[in-house]
């Protein structure tokens, strides 16, 4: 049984950040590049729940920011690298995350929960009351 | 932000086609080139005495990263898996990559095998390599007395001297 449900849209890279806005130019610094992590989707008991990759983030350095129903993730990760360190062998770049999701009105906002761990964002959606009522609603 | 998610039905495919467009429109050539990417993705630095090797591996558990070396070869193995208890038709959307991976990386030069040590923290695990005695950069002392030959070198032309006569 597959079925659609939007109870979370989601869109990448849409929503500027405050640190976008004051300067776009940090992009093309070496430290200043803006990543999109890769994420899961799932279905949980209660809702959807969201995986991001977000390798070196903290939770010093991660900001989660919902504005009206753009949902936001920005990390910046600091290096660990010692000064005076050549990079050798370059394969992944150092910089910031950033991606942006669009929830629908299904999503309890009071009741989002995030952790984060290993450098992987767990973000927990519950559905509204509301939403879980209604699905039964359509289904009948 | 432009709100043209307001236009229309939420059509999935649609976003998904969005999102590759700004994919490749979005390539820059390091992203062209870890389009075919091994996991994990490395960086080595040189800090002088030791190579310092990090390796992005979100997710992971340091208990579960195989980490073996050998001369100048470094082997890391481990295993991606999914979240668990989540069956196939739960997922709406995956795109972190799943399942056992491997990197054998060849070092530009020799390092003290027994001296290397690894932390895993915030999913990203450091590798420090101590360069090998031979292998680190030294400074060479340059001698000002008249004795051109060091003590150990005359003692071997002496001995061999004597075995000759």
């Amino acid at each position: 049984m597959k079925r659609i449900d939007p109870t979370i849209r989601f869109r990448i890279g849409l929503a500027p950040g405050p640190d976008d806005r004051e300067d776009p130019a940090s992009r093309h610094g070496d430290e200043g590049e803006t990543f999109v992590p890769p994420i899961d989707i799932h279905e949980g008991t209660d809702g959807l729940v969201l995986e991001a990759d977000l390798p070196g983030a903290t939770e010093q350095n991660l900001r989660i920011e919902l504005e009206d129903n753009v949902l936001s993730l920005y990390a910046t990760v600091d290096s660990a690298i010692p000064e005076g360190a050549r990079l050798i062998h370059e394969e992944y770049r150092r910089g910031s995350f950033h991606r942006s999701f669009i929830l629908s009105d299904d999503v309890d906002r009071d009741r989002i929960a995030a952790e984060l761990k290993n450098g992987v964002l767990r973000l927990v959606l519950p559905k509204a009351d509301r939403a879980r009522s209604r699905r039964i609603e359509v289904k009948s | 932000m432009g709100g043209t998610h307001w236009q229309g039905r939420w059509d999935p495919f649609r976003e998904l086609r969005n999102e590759m467009g700004r994919l490749f429109e979005s390539l820059e050539p390091f992203q062209l080139a870890r389009r075919t990417y091994q996991y994990p993705p490395l960086n080595l630095y040189d800090a002088v005495d030791r190579y310092l090797l990090t390796a992005q591996l979100p997710g992971a558990l340091a208990e579960d990263l195989e980490l073996s070396i050998s001369g100048e070869t470094l082997t890391i193995r481990g295993e991606r898996k999914r979240s668990e208890g989540v069956k196939d038709d739960q997922y709406r959307r995956q795109e972190r990559p799943i399942g056992r991976w491997g990197r054998t990386i060849t070092l530009p030069d020799r390092v003290d095998a027994a001296l290397v040590t690894a932390a895993f923290s915030n999913g990203i695990l450091t590798v420090a390599l101590p360069k090998a005695e031979s292998a680190k950069p030294r400074q060479i002392m340059v001698s000002t007395t008249t004795e051109a030959a060091p003590p150990n070198s005359r003692g071997e032309s002496g001995s061999r001297g004597e075995s000759s006569s």
